[in-house]
């Protein structure tokens, strides 16, 4: 399989999950993707064999850890490139995301990088309207992350005995303590006691750290997967 | 030589300073900062070495007062040699700290505390691989059993050496390091600071400023966050080539008992309910002893003497003031500090903190502010110093209030010695309970009104151990010495101005002057102002004074159960007393200290009118 097909397809499979809170069964990717069924079939086999995928006996295709690394990648770039074709380049909408669908798979990192601080800077500038594309969220390869426009969940989201890796941590006021006590962006940490009020105690670094409501809700983590 | 013990708080600094330097200590006050410094002298091979014990902290970078005079003392090469205590069961955590005060190149060694409770664990670390590592000489030891103790001054003064570490910045942060080094020719510890916006050279915050914003913008997090991962990343790889883990049995986790809402928050209560009890109990009981020995001993063969009566008069009030500061602060106030530090060196108090988080927020605080207010049970004077513990202005002028109208020792003292003794101990709860709804009342209207932001805790759970007792009490000692030094002159000033005042017969003048107020308003008979007025000087006087201006110790007699009611509730709510007032002055400002006592006189008078009224 080209390497461009296999990242479209997690693409879509990533897409789908996000926006049905459930991944999608054959006949549901196939339609998306507007392939035949016989020609999906064989391809999740060998995204099976590469460990970009499981499939369910009832025939659901989940995302593994990696495959869900590079689908949300891939879906970032594409929201940058369609961003920016788009919204300053001017083209219309519907070629700017077919045309984001090619370079998606070549683009370098670095580009991408580039052009959302484009996107970002000329925002702040008043240039141009609001915002209209989703900001990309955190998975540290596409280096989009930021703590501005961190979306990962707060910790508070999660419940007792979970265990999270830790994504970003918002606002300015409190930060320096929680960096001095090892709660930085990918690092580990465990849910040990949640109140009933939000005040969380969270192990890092083998040490219980006692928060607030107010300060748990500003750590941005993803599950561990 | 000059020797300073560095490390996180709760790592066994203070364990270790004991046992390096006996009971000798001093505190001092770095000038400008209200942090202690503890000082202690040994003697090693005929030579006197100074050791300093530095307040515990996390970091280097941060702009809290502990923080800041860590920084300047490693800065100004306040110390020839610096020990930097490592907690060994927490070591990750505490080289992020030792790789930072490495960068101020100061020469070092490491002690690595804690190796038993590190080897129960499962923990073995390699001092050797650490040590080359680090390249300083490192000592496992466990100051609780004392082990290689002894160890720890001749390292520290004939083998300390600058530590070898570098962490791997980030390479823009690198660059940006090296271009500050090159272009203004400051250090790179001085530069790694700058670059996080602290510092006082102004052309280099200027320069490091643009840096930092453009590094923020091109990693899309900021430099701090940058700068701290680098560190912890490299502290994780020296932890990971130290130590090794053999599997263990979890001993049982206690925490699962006491950081649950139940059955947590009732052992809390239980734990704060019995700590003031016994602290009553026992307090009573020997200030009785005290009290009567003073007594026996000093005043009588003073008025024995019979001075002239000016001198008589001074002498005199110089003697009560030494017999009330003594009658209070070994009673209640050391036998309350030992229970307080007993509840910290089990590592409790953080788990207090934790539980209490819900209900301080209600009242626009949060959880470690629990501690203030603990500790004002005992003395409002040690309670409004550790409101430092609370960052913001805001925080710190709701504690004032709150701290300020705690019932304190002395004012247990004198609601059980008139209220208890001859109205009734339910009656006596009733004073406690009045006070507690004005002082939420007080806290919710603060909350609302109190400009500033609210932020709210992050604090390190202590890890629970068994207190050792030549701690608690040296603990308890030095906190002791810090409240006499700090209440004995403000007492015996005031006291040798009463005896003034009532040897010129100023009293009869000034309780005519306030008659109606006393009299009118709180139907309380006219002597009762002027032992109103020795409470400000110190609240369980106010008990006394009445006593002896009523001319007999059985109140009852003298005076209804609604006066001495209202003379109790006027007395607990009033003005909080002068040493107090000093100390809310010192820590907080005229203004607060000011605002705290009007509040406080008005709120005693209104109680007291309303309680007369309603009750006659």
């Amino acid at each position: 399989m080209q390497p461009s097909m296999r990242e479209d397809y997690l693409e879509a499979i990533q897409l789908f999950s996000e926006k049905n809170a459930r991944f999608p069964q054959y006949e549901e990717l196939a339609k998306i993707l507007d392939k035949p069924l016989q020609e999906i079939r064989p391809d999740m086999g060998e995204l099976f064999v590469s460990g970009d995928v499981v499939i369910s006996p009832e025939g659901m295709i989940t995302l593994t850890g990696k495959g869900k690394q590079t689908g949300t990648c891939v879906m970032k770039k594409h929201e940058t490139l369609q961003c920016f074709l788009s919204e300053i380049l001017g083209m219309d909408s519907s070629s700017a995301s077919d045309e984001a669908c090619t370079l998606e798979h070549t683009v370098s990192d670095e580009t991408i990088d580039r052009l959302g601080k484009l996107i970002v800077t000329r925002d702040h500038h008043g240039h141009h309207g609001k915002q209209r594309h989703r900001k990309p969220a955190g998975d540290r390869p596409c280096r989009t992350q930021s703590d501005e426009f961190c979306q990962s969940p707060s910790i508070s989201d999660f419940s007792e005995g979970e265990e999270v890796v830790i994504q970003c941590i918002h606002g300015r006021a409190c930060a320096q303590r929680l960096l001095d006590l090892g709660l930085v962006p990918g690092e580990r940490a465990t849910i040990r006691r949640k109140l009933s009020n939000g005040a969380l105690v969270v192990q890092v670094k083998g040490c219980d750290v006692a928060v607030s409501p107010e300060i748990a809700s500003a750590i941005g983590v993803e599950r561990l997967p | 030589m000059k020797i300073a013990l560095l490390g996180n708080p709760g790592v066994g600094k203070s364990l270790i300073f004991n046992q390096l330097t006996g009971l000798g200590v001093e505190v001092n006050r770095y000038p400008g900062s209200s942090v202690a410094l503890e000082c202690g002298n040994v003697c090693y091979k005929q030579e006197k070495t100074e050791i300093v014990d530095l307040p515990g902290v996390y970091s280097l970078d941060g702009n809290s007062e502990e923080e800041t005079l860590v920084r300047t003392f490693l800065t100004s090469g306040g110390a020839d040699v610096i020990v930097a205590v490592l907690d060994a069961t927490k070591l990750e955590r505490n080289l992020y700290l030792f790789v930072q005060a490495a960068e101020f190149s100061p020469r070092m060694i490491a002690v690595v505390n804690m190796i038993d409770a590190a080897e129960r664990q499962g923990m073995h670390i390699d001092a050797d691989i650490l040590s080359s590592r680090l390249g300083v000489p490192v000592i496992l030891a466990a100051a609780s059993e004392g082990r290689n103790i002894d160890r720890i001054l001749p390292v520290a003064l004939g083998q300390a050496t600058l530590a070898e570490v570098h962490v791997p910045y980030d390479h823009h942060i690198e660059a940006a390091l090296k271009s500050l080094e090159k272009t203004i020719g400051t250090p790179v510890h001085t530069n790694l600071l700058a670059l996080q916006g602290t510092g006082d050279d102004p052309v280099l915050l200027d320069a490091a400023g643009a840096i930092a914003q453009e590094i923020g913008m091109r990693h899309r997090m900021s430099v701090g966050q940058i700068i701290a991962t680098n560190r912890h990343n490299f502290a994780r790889e020296i932890t990971a080539a130290v130590v090794k883990r053999t599997a263990q049995k979890r001993p049982y986790d206690l925490d699962s008992l006491l950081t649950r809402s139940f059955p947590g928050i009732p052992i809390l209560c239980a734990i704060l309910f019995f700590l003031l009890l016994s602290v009553f109990m026992i307090g009573s009981w020997m200030e009785v002893i005290i009290v009567e020995v003073f007594n026996s001993t000093i005043i009588t063969p003073f008025t024995a003497l019979a001075l002239p009566p000016l001198w008589d008069r001074i002498g005199f009030s110089v003697l009560i003031a030494l017999q009330a500061g003594l009658g209070i602060a070994f009673p209640f106030i050391f036998t309350f500090y030992i229970g307080l530090s007993l509840l910290e060196d089990t590592g409790y108090m953080t788990r207090a903190a934790f539980l209490a988080d819900r209900a301080m927020h209600r009242i626009g605080l949060h959880g470690e502010a629990i501690i203030p207010m603990v500790i004002g049970f005992g003395c409002t004077v040690p309670a409004v110093m550790s409101l430092r513990l609370l960052k913001t202005r805001r925080e710190q002028t709701i504690g004032a209030f709150l701290v300020t109208m705690i019932p304190c020792s002395a004012r247990t003292v004198v609601i059980a010695g008139i209220v208890a003794a001859f109205v009734g101990i339910i009656w006596a709860f009733s004073i406690y309970l009045i006070v507690f709804i004005l002082l939420i009342l007080t806290a919710v209207v603060l909350s609302r009104i109190t400009p500033g932001e609210q932020f709210g805790m992050i604090v390190e759970m202590s890890t629970l151990r068994m207190p050792q007792a030549g701690l608690v009490l040296a603990k308890s000692w030095l906190r002791i010495k810090e409240f006499l030094f700090i209440a004995m002159p403000v007492l015996i000033a005031t006291s040798i101005l009463l005896g003034l005042f009532q040897y010129f017969g100023l009293t009869e003048l000034f309780e005519q002057m306030v008659a109606p107020v006393t009299v009118t308003l709180l139907g309380l008979p006219g002597y009762a102002s002027t032992a109103l007025l020795f409470g400000v000087f110190r609240k369980e006087l106010a008990f006394e004074t009445l006593a002896v201006l009523a001319g007999t110790a059985d109140l009852g007699s003298v005076m209804s159960s609604v006066q001495l009611y209202t003379f109790a509730i006027v007395s607990v709510l009033f003005v909080p007393c002068v040493s107090t007032i000093a100390v809310l002055y010192r820590q907080l400002g005229a203004k607060i200290a000011i605002v705290t006592s009007v509040y406080t006189v008005f709120l005693g008078l209104f109680i007291g009118a309303i309680i007369n009224i309603l009750m006659k």
